[in-house]
């Protein structure tokens, strides 16, 4: 490109921000998209740095209280069990994803894998179900249309105006026409994403890596560009204003308000899942086979007793030099938590089959692909919440045999079977506190920088395969522009 | 009569030919369809959700009864299924089922550690939201009038034939009275065919398909109303349009946000996870605790079982299902102020809602389809009755030492017969009060 092309191009857009400036309707629209664009920011910052320093507390108070409990017998401390919290990635100020959606806490205790509790969007107003004041839904849905209306007629209003052959004729290509008017809309987006790219890279300072934010606002980047393509194609395609502007608002209508809704429910649709009540059913039905761990004169057990004496070469699991119960406890909740684990890995392969179709519809959306992205960049999709789920069963899984074998190891045989005979007896059957320190502190972090960068390739494809696509439409229209 | 309809005709046909109208209400009826397939769908498969899931609970519960014997062990194994099935109208407006969980598990533990599971679907698909007839009639309608009608004068005006058309027309009714109708007519329909298709195969009762054409059609007379006036004296259409557009993020997005945010602050709601945590220190201090405190406790609420409270063994069940009632029993001021905190939030978010016409209708819609947040709390409130009823067939069993033989299992209260008896109470009720 030469210099004195290049020039030309910036006197174009230049131009451009002396009509906005002069237009009430394009300040107006700059300053309500300026506005909303950083009170989400500063809004969702304040809300997930609040949630965030909550969960920390409470995590840190549900281990202090698993810690400080009296001496007990260590079945009783399967059962008083134990929570943990899902504390949100630092770029969750930005995009909190699905975190409202979900439970943020499990009671993790044994011979039981409980969901995730108390969705926030349980206790909320139902008043944001069709937008939320979220950085993310601002800039994805809201942003695209303030483009269209500074920009529709970018193009098209110097040909209603009969501008356009002047300035053609006067040796601006097309081309340069066009591109001096992207440059314009283009600083109207690094405007927009002023904000964002302030907070994000505030978030490094709580741990998040360069790459993820670098990324983040490449995403966001890329996803604006798409939208002034949008509108430099229709507003150069097209002869007239008010057709320019109809074709965009159509089009925001569909990619950006219907799409992902529609993309939501055929992925329901198409991935039927069975919900976690009716897999319980079969886990049930399978764990009847195994044997109940709290009762040990189950025959399922019977193998493993003669094992047992087998081992220790003795006649009668009185004479074992350990606690019988515990042994079948410990085992018990082993087998339990293969079945738990098979089934619970099912229902998130369904869950991601699921999500996987509808992020296919960020092939004919960029606002689909952009969701995608960002979620998953920022670490607050559906992966980032199943690896939370499975952490949290590997901390129940520990802890659980962790007290098993204080079970096993630290109290007779003799004292557990007799512990309901009187009071006494009751308090003989008990192990010291000291024993309750197996418990391991929790402590969720969002994926590793890398990992997430991956999962979004697909998503940066779909929003660069949009922009080649339209950049090669708009090509061939600028050559024939009149 | 004869020149109104020759009117109609002549816009009739003015229509067809505008391509990009045609093309807007080929839409319209597509979103629709789709709307309204994937909403029966949705309910058909919640449906047979619901048959498996009760043919699995009653054998589930036959076996555990058969398997055990003395009622402490038949009580803690037995579970219970309880659901809130979908209504004749929920295709139209799925609500808040994908939120609130409409199927649940109970036995006769504490409720305080069940009742917060939750089944619900994919969360991501959750966030996303749901394409219903209602979101396509709520939010997607009003642009499509905003389309269809922003330009009913700018078109003629730019074009040049503003003047013309209105010195020739009879009267200005016979003109844009006749364009506007046409139109309004033609997207009415193409918006609430598939409704009424979708209303026909689900046995939907006529009252509720009269209320949500009515309701549908003063919404989008109120969106017609305002798109004409706003463009009457404009010659621009995409300044009308524009303002038009803003008009609705304001009611969609703005008001709803900013209300969301008011109410957040002004309602104080205890948070979820200090239920569970009382409850759960509650429960798990029985052991530690002289058993006398806890049935002391106990009796206090359910003082016909004081002379059965003395214990002869350091395990019995009855003392284990009075520490487990104790335990709710302890949580009980912080579930009520949970609970009154989310209703609370919801009477707000009428108010709100006033100001927002998206979301009245939405609201207005749901509550007839009871698939709104009332629905979810009416369906917590049922599954405590049941448990309650629940604990207090139990109990006799547990403190009396009387046989809980075959015949007696039959007497067991079910959820079904419970939600059926309220609704007949409730009809009566009505009956008599009218």
């Amino acid at each position: 490109m030469s210099p004195n092309n290049l020039s030309k191009i910036i006197i174009v857009a230049k131009d451009e921000w002396r009509y906005w400036l002069r237009s009430k309707l394009a300040i107006s629209v700059m300053a309500i998209g300026l506005l909303l664009t950083l009170s989400s920011v500063i809004v969702t910052s304040i809300n997930m740095m609040e949630l965030s320093h909550a969960r920390h507390e409470l995590q840190d108070n549900a281990e202090e209280t698993f810690i400080d409990q009296p001496d007990r017998h260590p079945h009783r401390m399967v059962h008083y069990g134990h929570y943990v919290f899902r504390t949100p990635a630092p770029l969750s100020i930005l995009d909190p994803g699905i975190d409202a959606y979900t439970g943020n806490s499990i009671f993790l205790e044994g011979h039981r894998q409980n969901s995730a509790m108390f969705a926030d969007q349980k206790q909320g107003t139902a008043l944001t179900q069709l937008g939320s004041l979220t950085p993310a839904f601002i800039v994805q849905t809201l942003a695209p249309l303030l483009l269209i209306l500074i920009g529709y007629s970018s193009v098209s209003r110097e040909r209603e105006s009969q501008t356009l052959t002047y300035l053609l004729s006067q040796g601006t290509s097309g081309n340069t026409l066009i591109l001096g008017k992207g440059l314009a809309l283009l600083s109207v987006i690094g405007l927009i994403l002023a904000p964002l790219a302030v907070a994000a890279l505030i978030s490094l300072h709580d741990g998040e890596s360069i790459t993820a934010v670098f990324a983040f606002i490449l995403g966001y980047g890329l996803y604006l560009s798409v939208w002034a393509l949008l509108v430099l194609f229709f507003s150069s395609a097209l002869s007239k204003n008010s057709e320019s502007f109809t074709a965009l608002a159509f089009v925001w209508i569909l990619l950006c308000v219907v799409m992902p809704r529609v993309a939501s429910t055929t992925a329901a649709t198409s991935v039927p899942s069975a919900g976690k009540l009716e897999t319980d059913f079969a886990v049930i039905a399978e764990l009847r086979k195994l044997g109940d761990g709290h009762n040990a004169a189950d025959p399922a057990f019977d193998k493993l007793k003669a094992s047992l004496l087998e081992k220790y070469n003795v006649d009668s699991i009185e004479q074992l030099p350990i606690n019988y119960r515990g042994v079948i406890a410990s085992s018990a909740e082993a087998e339990l938590t293969h079945v738990l684990n098979e089934f619970a890995e099912q229902r998130m392969q369904t869950e991601l089959s699921q999500t996987h179709v509808s992020r296919q519809f960020g092939w004919l959306s960029p606002m689909v692909a952009i969701r995608t992205l960002s979620m998953l960049v920022v670490g607050t999709s559906i992966e980032t919440h199943h690896r939370f789920l499975r952490e949290a069963e590997a901390l129940r899984f520990e802890f659980v045999q962790a007290l098993n074998k204080v079970h096993v190891e630290k109290l007779s045989y003799e004292d557990d079977m007799n512990r309901n005979k009187d009071a006494a007896a009751t308090q003989k059957a008990r192990v010291g506190a000291e024993n309750w320190q197996v418990l391991e502190d929790f402590n969720f972090e969002v994926d590793k920088a890398k990992q997430r960068m991956q999962r979004s390739l697909a998503a940066f494809l779909q929003l660069l395969l949009w922009i080649v696509l339209l950049v090669v439409a708009i090509r061939t229209i600028g050559k024939r522009l009149i | 009569m004869n020149y109104f309809f020759q009117q109609l005709n002549r816009e009739w046909r003015f229509m067809l030919r505008q391509k990009y109208i045609l093309i807007l209400l080929t839409c319209t009826f597509l979103i629709s369809s789709f709307s309204v397939l994937s909403g029966l769908n949705e309910i058909s498969q919640q449906q047979q959700t619901l048959e498996r899931l009760k043919a699995a609970d009653t054998v589930d519960r036959e076996a555990a009864q058969k398997k055990h014997h003395d009622p402490g062990s038949i009580a803690y194994y037995s579970f219970h299924l309880t659901s809130a099935a979908p209504s004749n109208l929920a295709f139209a407006a799925l609500g808040e089922r994908d939120i609130y969980p409409w199927k649940h598990r109970i036995k006769m533990l504490a409720l305080g550690g069940q009742i917060y599971e939750s089944d619900t679907q994919n969360a991501e698909l959750a966030q996303a939201g749901k394409i219903d007839f209602v979101f396509v009639l709520s939010a997607l309608s009003p642009l499509l009038i905003i389309l269809l009608f922003h330009d009913l004068y700018a078109s003629e005006r730019t074009s040049g034939r503003h003047d013309l058309l209105v010195t020739t027309a009879k009267s200005s009714w016979a003109l844009w009275g006749a364009r506007g109708a046409i139109r309004f007519i033609s997207l009415l329909l193409c918006l609430m065919v598939p409704f009424y298709f979708g209303a026909w195969l689900s046995g939907t009762n006529l009252s509720n398909v009269v209320m949500v054409s009515f309701w549908s059609v003063i919404y989008l007379i109120f969106w017609t109303i305002l798109s004409v006036y706003w463009g009457k004296n404009v010659s621009s259409a995409p300044r009308v349009a524009s303002g038009l557009i803003g008009i609705w993020v304001l009611f969609a997005f703005i008001i709803p946000i900013l209300g969301d945010l008011t109410i957040n602050k002004l309602v104080h709601s205890p948070e979820g996870g200090d239920i569970v945590l009382t409850q759960r220190e509650a429960v798990n201090d029985a052991w530690d605790i002289p058993k006398e405190t806890t049935m002391n406790a106990f009796i206090a609420s359910y003082p016909e079982w004081k002379d059965h409270v003395a214990m002869e063994s350091e395990f019995e069940w009855k003392w284990y299902y009075a520490f487990q009632q104790v335990g709710d029993q302890t949580a009980a001021p912080l579930s009520q102020a949970y609970r009154d905190a989310a209703q609370k939030k919801y009477q707000l978010a009428g108010i709100a809602s006033l100001l927002s016409p998206p979301l009245l209708l939405q609201r207005v819609l749901t509550r007839l389809a009871d698939t709104d947040a009332v629905a979810a709390f009416q369906y917590e409130q049922q599954i405590r009755d049941f448990h309650k009823r629940l604990r207090l067939f139990y109990y006799p069993f547990l403190f009396t030492q009387q046989k809980l033989g075959e015949t007696q299992l039959a007497t067991m209260p079910s959820f079904e017969k419970l939600t059926q008896t309220q609704k007949a109470e409730l009809n009566s009720n009505i009956d008599t009060s009218q």
